[in-house]
């Protein structure tokens, strides 16, 4: 659908008030310079005469209030203005629900919401709650995730929707440093083990409440909740499953407006379970939205991981010189992630629930075929068909250190410091080697594996 | 801003303004686009390149000792060209110009650093003595006024060219038998009256130029006031006691307000920032210069004091620690107590001016959001879904009217008011920083780091207007009491040494556990190198810290199942407030790693992480 790399640039005007929409086609990237004029992409304002590139097959638009003139690389999909607005709290602090179908633009609506509240000029640091454990935040697909947000997040490629979590690399915009709060799911569906998911929430927003109540102006700038589309709609079986997990959310982060994205079933279910102590807002599904099948998905699934041990730089199309990805200057921004060979004994990595388990040695001696769902089961490496090779590993953080604050589940309530793959199993040696995004030593820690693996 | 207009920017003698720009020789310009997408150069072309430019070097100008220093800069990688042409300079020229070269020494040190500093601490004792004993009385106290600058230089606020050097340096200027800089307290040695009157005229200069650029400035107005009567005292004659006492408070005072050189706004920036560069006013010495006078003459100084002392106020660099905060008003009142001043310009405590700084600025942020708040609410929209289709908001005059300047590398936006102004700058600066850093580390590699842990991320509140957090005044829960008790035994595991054999100080050593080089530092007191952060343990060096976490590890998988509580975990070992560290639950080993990442940063930055993160919006 595009002309070949050596496309010459074209210089579009668009209409105050309209965007351009387009797309990069895997593994190619794109360059788009604004010309003259105003112009933001999901919220992130551009400079004049700087040529933003885009890959990783990006789905972005260009969007002018007041009319711009941009130059590209990139066939026009269609441009048509999308309504925009920020919920504005009479007294509160919008603490913001965002619920739609799949393919509604929920996450670009966060991001909008998110960038226009921090480009106010007012210090508002908003908190971004990411509870799809599809998409990942800054972590890796599987974890939820929370970071307060301080400069817009740029769009440029689909590795890091919502930027980027902090690196040791040369970075200069604040989305690019985040300091994420996250926790492990695992999964990349909700229905795999929703109790799981309900505690998770509820952890999440213990934390930020804890957080907010140190930090008045962090309130003031609200929380914006992204969440995945399974809480929109599903097969009737499962509505018991999603009521359960959107209370989860209302609860746990206090929220004042729902906001649902172009799905009028949903709008009206929401406004019956909630109208009459929150505000119910429907907003129209943006016109733009592509329709994105699973390998799609599963590609950037791959991105996002790459990205979160390798980083990413975007190599510029030919002849364009001095770029920027999305306003940061493009040099050394590649990770270099660290692979080392550790012990089986090294690391305890556990399993929540036995839905997966497969080996009856799994079990703890004992125990019934059936395990809770959210019994942790010691997965032993040493074992054919523990799952790992190719695993991607949640590392936690330690345990309580007062013995008296210790308790049964507790590994369910352990944050997340950071992900690990399991590349390589060596049952005779009893080693396996871990890719990890920095180095040091893994030794006594504690992991959690889940359904997600990742290869480069 | 740069120590430069700090500390130069004073009214020159005898020389002339001009307002053109400056008649580079050979018309260098700063290049805008990063130098390894120009164009490679084989290292002999550039050794003659820069030697040739270096030639021009025969007067005090500060636009081509700046266009050298950037040269350098650019061409880090030909590093140890630069020192040899440099060096190679200095001995060659006469005396009378040998001073501009110092001074271009002086600013690829304090502003690059690594590694010139480095490679120039290899002869820089040798070519400085020996300079200072041909050079006449004038430049001689140019000379001094450098070395004094260089106590603090590094980007850390430590000795620009290490201790050692700073030593010899000074005791060569100042006697065998003088105290030497190194530490804050001198020793017990004697004190040279021309040593504490050198360094005394040396800080008043400080002092003066803070109350030119900034009036308003009190405290310093009463420093100056002070300052003066404490020379005419020292002259009039005091005891060993009193001197070393004068000294200590000097040293004090200096050091709260050491130069910050790293916090350099763009001027040796390749950074894309045309509006930081407007055409200077220049001032060029009427003649060749036999004294040179001041250099950089008429260098526009701005606000740049004033942001020192707030800063210096609010986030008091590291070294000031051990000296009780308003040492020197307290020494003051006390002599003015005792009648050996007169009271006429009473003491103000520093930190009741920058309180009263402060609530300016809060009020003037308030009067700000509650001007938006009222923008804002003036255009009513109804929270519906009807209401937020229809209505029609001023939104492009919210984003752009509010906030005029934009910044031309990322995008983002500032007001135009004077605390918005401030931001931008500071903005700007973090741009300047992180470009220096990634033409410094490019190829080094970089890593993602570890996420923070619960009791980080709660209290990670920093404020995105730069204030920082009001640290303190929340009550302390019991978690960030736990965090702050095992902060302060990190400190005390920090603070244990192993000093090194002698003859082994040349020697390499690292850490079993992390395999990192274990860092030696010279003990002033007791006159001995050491390996800080070390203990011995069967004859292997160990980091303390490392060490330490090592054993809670090892420990901690012991116990997981057997039910004992540990005493010391990474996840507390970071205080809260700390708020850059990257990884405050971090593996064995990582730690040390992330730390080093830190200190590289603020190494660079010369200002505390907690800043930096505060000014990255
Ligand atoms: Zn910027
Ligand atoms: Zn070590």
């Amino acid at each position: 659908m595009f002309e070949s790399e050596t496309a010459t640039p074209r210089q579009w005007v668009l209409e105050l008030e309209s965007e351009y929409r387009f797309e990069v086609e895997a593994g190619s990237s794109c360059a788009i310079t604004l010309v003259k004029g105003r112009a933001e992409v999901f919220g992130a304002e551009l400079v004049e005469g700087k040529p933003y590139v885009f890959g990783s097959e990006c789905k972005a638009a260009i969007f002018t209030w007041l009319g711009c003139t941009i130059e590209m690389t990139l066939r026009k999909l269609h441009g048509s203005p999308v309504p925009e607005g920020e919920p504005e709290g009479s007294t509160e602090p919008p603490r913001v629900l965002i619920l739609g179908p799949e393919n509604s633009g929920k996450t670009t609506v966060c991001k909008i919401l998110v960038n226009y509240a921090v480009r106010s000029g007012q210090g508002w640091a908003p908190m971004l709650v990411n509870v799809d454990p599809s998409e990942g935040g800054w972590a890796v697909p599987g974890a939820l995730s929370a970071a307060a947000i301080s400069g817009p997040i740029a769009t440029c490629s689909t590795a890091n929707p919502l930027g980027s979590a902090a690196t040791s690399a040369p970075t200069t915009l604040a989305s690019n440093a985040l300091l994420p709060f996250a926790y492990w799911y695992g999964h990349d569906d909700t229905k795999k083990n929703s109790l799981l998911m309900d505690r998770l929430i509820r952890n999440l927003g213990m934390h930020i409440d804890d957080r907010l109540g140190n930090d008045p102006e962090g309130r003031t700038a609200g929380v914006i909740v992204d969440t995945p589309s399974s809480f929109a709609s599903g097969p009737g079986a499962t509505t018991e499953h999603r009521q359960k997990l959107i209370k989860a959310c209302i609860d746990a982060f206090q929220i004042n407006v729902i906001l649902v994205v172009g799905h009028e079933k949903l709008n009206v279910e929401m406004q019956r379970a909630y109208g009459s102590r929150l505000t119910v807002v429907k907003i129209p599904k943006s016109g733009g939205v592509v329709e994105l099948d699973r390998s799609y998905r599963e590609r950037v699934h791959n991105y996002q991981v790459h990205n979160y041990f390798y980083g990413e730089v975007i190599a510029p199309p030919p002849g364009v010189k001095s770029a920027t990805q999305g306003g940061e200057t493009l040099t050394d921004l590649n990770l270099a992630p660290s692979s080392t060979a550790v012990n089986f004994s090294d690391l305890k990595i556990y399993r929540i629930g036995a839905e997966t388990m497969a080996p009856s040695s799994a079990l703890p001696i004992g125990a019934a075929r059936v395990v809770s769902e959210m019994q942790p089961v010691a997965v032993d490496p040493s074992q054919p068909g523990s799952g790992l090779l190719n695993a991607i590993l949640a590392i936690l953080a330690p345990f309580h250190t007062d013995e008296r604050e210790r308790y049964d589940e507790e590994i369910l309530d352990l944050n997340v410091i950071g992900f690990v793959v399991v590349t390589n199993l060596d049952i005779a040696h009893k080693k396996m080697t871990i890719l990890s995004p920095t180095q040091g030593s893994l030794v006594g820690r504690t992991a959690l594996i889940g359904s997600l693996e990742w290869q480069e | 801003m740069s120590l430069y207009q700090n500390y130069y920017a004073q009214p020159s003698y005898g020389s002339q303004t001009y307002t053109q720009p400056p008649p580079v020789a050979n018309g260098y310009h700063h290049p805008l686009t990063p130098p390894q997408a120009a164009y490679s150069v084989d290292p002999a072309t550039f050794r003659r390149d820069f030697s040739a430019r270096l030639s021009q070097l025969t007067v005090n100008s500060r636009p081509i000792i700046q266009g050298l220093s950037m040269y350098a800069h650019d061409y880090v990688r030909f590093a140890e060209i630069v020192a040899q042409c440099l060096e190679a300079h200095i001995r060659a020229v006469p005396p009378w110009v040998k001073l501009p070269s110092f001074y271009l020494l002086d600013m690829i040190s304090k502003n690059i650093f690594e590694p010139y500093a480095r490679l120039f601490s290899t002869f820089v004792i040798p070519l400085f003595l020996e300079t200072y004993q041909q050079v006449d009385e004038a430049t001689r106290s140019k000379m001094v006024e450098l070395v004094l600058t260089w106590r603090t230089g590094s980007p850390t606020g430590k000795e620009l060219f290490g201790v050692p050097a700073q030593v010899q340096i000074e005791r060569s200027i100042w006697g065998e038998t003088s105290s030497s800089s190194a530490s804050s307290h001198p020793s017990s040695g004697f004190i040279a009256k021309a040593q504490v009157l050198s360094e005394l005229e040396f800080t008043l200069g400080q002092k003066e130029r803070a109350v030119q650029a900034n009036p308003s400035d009190a405290t310093s107005q009463n420093h100056v006031h002070v300052l003066q009567q404490l020379r005419r005292l020292i002259e009039a004659g005091v005891s060993q006691d009193e001197l070393k006492q004068i000294l200590s408070q000097l040293r004090t005072l200096m050091r709260s307000n050491p130069p910050s050189t790293a916090s350099q706004p763009p001027q040796v920036s390749n950074t894309p920032v045309p509006s930081q560069w407007p055409s200077q006013p220049y001032t060029a010495p009427q003649s060749y210069p036999q004294t040179p006078s001041y250099p950089y003459a008429a260098y526009p100084s701005s606000k740049t004091e004033n942001t020192v002392s707030s800063s210096s106020a609010s986030v008091p660099p590291p070294s000031v620690a051990t000296v009780p905060a308003g040492g020197f008003a307290d020494l003051l009142s006390s002599l003015v107590k005792s009648g050996v001043l007169s009271n006429t310009g009473t003491p103000l405590g520093a930190g009741a001016t920058a309180k009263e700084d402060t609530l300016h600025s809060i009020n003037e942020e308030q009067e700000a959001s509650r001007t938006y708040r009222s923008f804002v609410l003036r255009h009513p929209i109804q929270l519906s879904t009807a209401g937020i289709t229809r209505g029609r908001p001023p939104i492009a005059e919210t984003l752009y009217d509010h906030l005029t300047s934009q910044c031309k590398q990322c995008g983002i936006r500032f007001s135009d008011s004077v605390t918005g102004k401030k931001v931008m700058e500071e903005h700007l600066d973090m741009h300047f920083k992180q470009n220096m850093k990634a033409n410094l580390n490019v190829g080094r590699g970089h890593s993602r780091s570890w996420y923070t842990g619960i009791d980080d991320w709660v209290h990670d509140t920093v404020d995105r207007k730069g204030k920082g957090r009001a640290d303190g005044s929340r009550p302390l829960s019991g978690k960030a009491a736990a965090a702050a008790d095992a902060a302060k035994r990190d400190a005390e595991l920090r603070a244990q040494f192993v000093v090194v054999p002698p003859g082994d100080e040349a020697k390499p050593i690292s850490c079993p556990i992390c395999k990192e080089t274990l860092k030696s530092e010279f003990l002033e007191d007791d006159e001995e190198w050491v390996w800080r952060n070390a203990v011995k343990k069967d004859e292997r060096i160990y980091h303390a810290t490392c060490r330490a976490e090592a054993l809670t590890n090892t420990l901690a998988s012991r116990l997981l199942n057997t039910g004992r509580s540990r005493s010391v975990t990474p996840e507390t070992q970071v205080l809260p407030s700390k708020k850059a560290s990257p990884s405050p639950e971090s593996l064995v080993g990582v730690k040390r790693k992330a730390e080093d990442i830190d200190s590289t940063l603020s190494q660079l930055e010369g200002t505390p992480p907690s800043k930096k993160l505060a000014i990255a919006s």
